[in-house]
């Protein structure tokens, strides 16, 4: 699962690299998503600092 | 600032973002130093903000793309940021080696902010984006080797990562080793280490 960004950013530069521009933005947006979706899952501590 | 000044610009930050990425393959290939969880989504970062870039230099400069590299470089700064937090109190530990002086995760944060930076400049010259420049423009060597290089990367970092998480969605917070290579495979695949 933690591989899935990366392995979306990769089909993304072979879309555009292939000139599917539409499909490259397509994995793109995918990526962003899951590397969101695991930041919030193994972002877990909690920060020790007043704001 | 001509197109092809824009795009020799951008093939040399894509090289610069390569070789970002190859330091730290070295750092946890070469000093046994593996990535955390969240390095690794940083690493994620970098090619996600590198793919603006390669858009440039497949497409010709657009704002959109400049748009691309700094949400990515964004999306990467904010986990460094986070992970800069976690460690900024004095004696509260820190992971991994640090080169001359900063941890990977600080050196990560100011090439984000330095990617945002230089996109923002970039977006500075209304003259790159003209529609003056051949619909079929042929590669030269310098971007097509900055784009390989970081689809090179993005494939490695796949196996890479599989190797240290498994499939599984939870990875080690600090890993000691790869999954892969532990002896029950099947189930460290599945992201349940014995």
């Amino acid at each position: 699962m933690m591989s899935l960004p990366f392995l979306l950013f990769a089909c993304a530069l072979g879309a555009a690299w292939t000139s599917r521009r539409e499909a490259a933005m397509g994995f793109w947006v995918a990526g962003i998503v899951v590397f969101l979706v695991l930041f919030r899952i193994h972002a877990t501590e909690v920060l020790n600092i007043g704001l | 600032m001509t197109p092809n000044l824009s795009k020799l610009l951008n093939a040399l930050g894509l090289v610069a973002i390569d070789t970002v990425l190859v330091v730290a393959f070295a750092d946890q290939l070469w000093f046994r130093d593996l990535p955390c969880p969240v390095c690794i989504l940083q690493r994620a970062g970098f090619i996600a903000a590198a793919f603006g870039l390669a858009l440039n230099l497949i497409y010709g400069p657009r704002p959109s793309h400049y748009g691309i590299a700094i949400l990515g470089a964004v999306a990467g700064g904010i986990i460094s940021a986070w992970q800069i937090l976690v460690y900024i109190v004095p004696d509260s530990g820190s992971y991994g080696n640090a080169i001359f002086g900063l941890h990977l995760y600080t050196w990560a944060l100011l090439m984000f902010a330095l990617i945002v930076v230089g996109s923002a400049f970039m977006l500075l010259f209304d003259r790159q984006f003209a529609p003056t420049e051949p619909l079929v423009a042929r590669p030269t060597l310098l971007p097509v080797t900055a784009i390989a290089l970081l689809l090179l990367l993005a494939v490695g970092n796949v196996v890479s990562t599989l190797a240290i998480c498994g499939l599984g969605v939870a990875c080690p917070e600090k890993p000691s080793g790869y999954l892969i290579f532990n002896d029950n495979l099947s189930v460290t695949l599945l992201g349940k280490p014995s």
